[in-house]
């Protein structure tokens, strides 16, 4: 089960010395097997999923043992078929049987000689057997000793690896990350068979004992990054964590900030190219979604599948992003501005229209893009809260029913219709859901900044909204980079996305040593062959 | 704070930002002014002149490559005769600080919302002055990277979308007004943008990581602002003619407005007025970066963000005092103003450097301190 057993078999035998000494500490196990159970027993309230199961071994059943797992988080036809009957029928009369009594280390011999199954680690406190036992591991205790086994098969019931919901190609892998840490690491490792993809583990959360992985390339990696992510992820004292949302809050630059500074994915090939670029993962067990630390301003604009298709319209993709975002921040505020104070920016024919159609309309501009901003978060809110069979064509028939409704009641402008359906189609543009979360937000303030100072207002929403990019940072690393500072090697996957054999050298900042992705960019380029 | 290092590159962008500020929104009428149609030489010239200021500039700075220009007054002149300049310094930058929030709100006022307050327009725009000071020289430094683009961007635009309006009669006759008037024309060209970048030595060189490019980009930069305002009057008087430069408070917004493409792409001068605000807003920036800096660094202070919010209302107080209207402004900022910044801006460091050349052996025996 990978290094994060290794992990806590090393704490275990780590605290070992100190145990040996058979001090009185209650967290201690006892020697007597009957102790233990009551322990057991009391301290989880005997709630019925803990099952305790008492066998006696040995030569005339001489050395009593107890069994522990709890029902529903453990493989129990393994349990059945390599330990129960390995204990109880298979070393009938061998010679294995003699060995098992009172006299001989019976923990030792059954370790080494009885349990066919991979994962077995000792255990010697209480605190290491609950966590073991509540994570779905079997527990072995041998009256006499005060240490057992714990024996790895968890085995649950679990979502399998299916097509990601958020981040969706139309050219690229389609496997997503799922709840189950190992399943996701293992996804990552299959794409990265390098002995350098290190994986660090904590538990995090006092009572929930959340699994978090740190995954990074050695050498590829900013190593003061890496311990900036340990100290923070350290700093974390909470009793739960639920997802890694809950991570996020705690360790990113700037909880007040709408916009996010740490990227999330449920998508393999994404973390592996994050990876490869030096930046660090953290998964979270529990959650499909795994973040990615440095995350950077253009990186939000930047889906997995612009690597996977031709540069020409790569690029094209990457710039029409750019502009949505600017269309979902700005259009609303933009035709307020425009039709209640720049008026002389439209040409006469479209003045004349828009005016025509105002004509009825008893509410300012603002007023009114209020009004249908707010239904339109509404609707939405709506549509993803839905039972799922409902949800479209409710919010569909929603928009429809009240954008014609209202229009012709003369509640609200035909025009102001449009640019809000554009502004919200706008919006579902970017590839990363929390970007366009930001933008929801400031798009409110720029409508207020519009409706009091006009275009003006807007200029000066831009330059604080510029200001407040330029000061943020994530991991140390400015958030605007490669666009201030300006990196003009880094502009090759920023505006626009460069030919893959072109992007020879990874991100700057984000990873300081093994700056070269691939040795030589001339013999890179397709060229036909030379004869 | 003295760990605060921006590159060479930032600097030279805000250099061009504080050339360009107040330059290319006003200087053309200026110069047309007395110059007539041959203002585009004045620029020449000003700019010329500009570059003998800046040199002296860098040339005094590197002398103390650790020390902005207050700790260098004390340095060189003592510490009481070294304060009372660089009072006079502060007193300068929050002025100009003051003065330029006028410019940009009466722009506004002027060309678009003739019914807005002034005082609204001070304190929205004083708000993202303090925001960017709070915040720091290395954001400003980022966002001027940013907004650059934008810049040159909306320059190029107006720059080509004009061009087919050029008409090179506007220009003849060539070199009528005589040497003299070109120079005495150029002086506010050269008062303005170069005599009070003094203020850019609160920045250079201590905040720059790399102090010998540091002198390139300070003169580079102030090079490319002054081919901005030479291509700006260039097109004000071949487009519009000296006489209308002259009498537009802005003949470059009045370019703007002149834009028309095949019928299509025009009025867009409302678009183009960021143009000005955003070179506006760093030249705002950086005068109240000096005088914020300036007093910390008078007073011994540790940190000067507690001084950015006192001192913004305080400009904008002083904003709405200074000029009782764009005319009375016209003429001060032409007359006055022009000494002003010459005593402070050019007299002073003169004399300063006549001090360092007596004091020098005494200061190359002691190190420098911080």
């Amino acid at each position: 089960m990978g290094f994060l057993k290794r992990r806590n078999h090393s704490k275990v035998q780590s605290t070992s010395p100190s145990q040996t000494k058979e001090t009185s500490s209650t967290n201690d196990l006892k020697t007597s097997l009957q102790d233990n159970i009551q322990n057991v027993k009391d301290s989880l309230g005997e709630s019925s999923d803990i099952v305790i199961r008492e066998i006696r071994i040995g030569k005339g059943g001489s050395v009593k043992a107890g069994i522990f797992y709890t029902d529903g988080l453990t493989d129990t036809p393994a349990l059945q078929n390599f330990i129960m009957e390995s204990l109880m029928l298979d070393i009938q009369g061998t010679e294995l049987e003699e060995k098992l009594t009172a006299e001989q280390d019976v923990l030792t011999s059954l370790k080494d000689f009885a349990m066919t199954v991979g994962d077995i680690n000792d255990v010697t406190n209480f605190d290491d057997l609950f966590t073991s036992l509540l994570s779905g591991d079997t527990i072995l205790l041998v009256d006499g000793y005060s240490e057992g086994l714990v024996i790895g098969n968890r085995h649950w019931i679990e979502r399998g690896v299916t097509e990601p919901m958020s981040q969706t190609v139309v050219r690229g892998p389609r496997e997503g990350f799922s709840e189950n840490l190992r399943v996701n690491t293992a996804l990552v490792r299959r794409k990265l068979k390098d002995p350098s993809l290190w994986m660090e583990s904590k538990i995090i959360g006092t009572r929930t004992k959340t699994n978090v992985a740190i995954m990074y390339i050695n050498g590829v990696v900013n190593d003061k990054i890496v311990d900036e992510v340990r100290l923070r992820l350290d700093r974390i004292d909470i009793d739960g964590i639920l997802e890694s949302g809950n991570i996020e809050g705690f360790i990113e630059d700037s909880s007040y900030s709408p916009f996010p500074t740490i990227y999330n994915t449920e998508r393999p090939d994404t973390v592996a190219a994050a990876l490869l670029e030096g930046r660090i993962a953290i998964l979270v067990d529990g959650t499909p979604f795994v973040l990615i630390v440095p995350a950077l301003f253009v990186q939000f604009f930047q889906s997995p599948e612009d690597y996977y298709v031709h540069t020409g319209i790569g690029s094209l993709i990457r710039a029409l992003r750019f502009i949505a975002f600017i269309i979902a921040l700005l259009a609303p505020a933009f035709f307020i501005a425009i039709t209640t104070f720049n008026q002389s920016m439209l040409p006469p024919a479209l003045l004349i229209s828009l005016t025509a159609q105002r004509e009825g309309v008893p509410f300012p501009a603002f007023i009114e893009a209020v009004i249908m901003e707010i239904t339109f978060e509404i609707l939405r809110e709506a549509g993803i809260r839905m039972p799922r069979t409902i949800g479209s064509a409710m919010s569909i028939v929603g928009a429809y029913v009240i954008g014609t409704a209202a229009v012709e009641a003369g509640i609200i402008s035909a025009a102001m219709v449009i640019i809000v359906s554009i502004t919200a189609i706008s919006s579902f543009v970017s590839p990363t859901y929390n970007l366009a979360i930001a933008v929801r937000i400031l798009r409110f303030g720029f409508m207020a900044l519009a409706a009091s100072f006009g275009l003006y207002g807007i200029a000066v929403g831009l330059v604080a909204l510029t200001l407040h990019l330029c000061s943020l940072r994530s991991f140390g690393i400015p958030y605007m980079t490669p666009l201030a500072p300006f990196n003009v090697a880094d502009q090759k996957d920023t505006l626009i996305v460069a030919p893959i054999w072109k992007m020879f050298t990874r991100p700057r900042l984000v990873n300081q040593k093994d700056q070269v992705r691939q040795q030589d960019p001339a013999s890179a380029k397709p060229q036909p062959p030379q004869k | 704070m003295q760990n605060v290092k921006i590159n060479p590159y930032q600097y030279l962008v805000l250099v061009i930002f504080f050339t360009v500020g107040t330059g290319i929104l006003i200087v053309p009428s200026a110069l047309a002014a007395e110059a007539k149609q041959d203002a585009w030489i004045a620029a020449i010239v000003g700019i010329g002149i500009s570059m003998l200021v800046i040199w002296l500039f860098t040339t005094i700075a590197l002398w103390f490559p650790h020390l902005t220009y207050i700790q260098i007054n004390e340095k060189v002149f003592g510490k009481w005769i070294g304060k009372t300049v660089s009072v006079l310094f502060v007193i300068m930058a929050t002025y100009y600080t003051s003065s330029l929030l006028y410019y940009s709100a009466t722009f506004v006022t002027t060309n678009m919302m003739p019914n807005t307050p002034l005082v609204a327009l001070h304190i929205l725009m004083i708000g993202i002055v303090v925001m960017g000071i709070r915040l720091g020289l290395e954001t400003i430094a980022r966002s001027a990277e940013i907004l650059i683009v934008v810049f040159v961007a909306l320059f190029l635009i107006l720059a080509v979308f004009i061009s087919p309006q050029i008409k090179f009669e506007n220009l003849q006759p060539v070199y009528e007004v005589g040497t003299k008037m070109i120079f005495q024309s150029s002086i506010y060209l050269v008062s303005s943008s170069s005599v009070n970048a003094i203020v850019l030595l609160m920045i250079f060189p201590v905040f720059i990581n790399k102090v010998k490019q540091a002198r390139k980009s300070f003169i580079i930069g102030h090079l490319i602002g002054g081919i901005f305002i030479f291509l700006l009057t260039f097109l004000g008087v071949s487009v519009l003619g000296a006489e209308d430069t002259a009498r537009q408070i802005y003949p470059g917004y009045e370019l703007a407005k002149r834009i028309s493409v095949g019928d299509f792409v025009q009025r867009i001068e409302g678009l183009m007025g960021s143009l000005w605000f955003i070179a506006l807003y760093f030249k705002t920036v950086l005068y109240f970066y000096a005088s914020v800096l300036g007093i910390t660094q008078i007073l011994n202070l540790r940190d000067y963000r507690p001084l950015t919010l006192p001192l913004g209302m305080l400009a904008v107080i002083l904003a709405l005092v200074i000029y009782p209207n764009v005319v009375y402004q016209k003429v001060v900022e032409q007359s006055i103003e022009i000494f002003f910044s010459v005593f402070i801006g050019l007299f002073l460091p003169l004399v300063l450097a006549i001090v360092y050349a007596f004091r020098k052996n005494k200061f190359k025996q002691e190190p420098d301190s911080s």
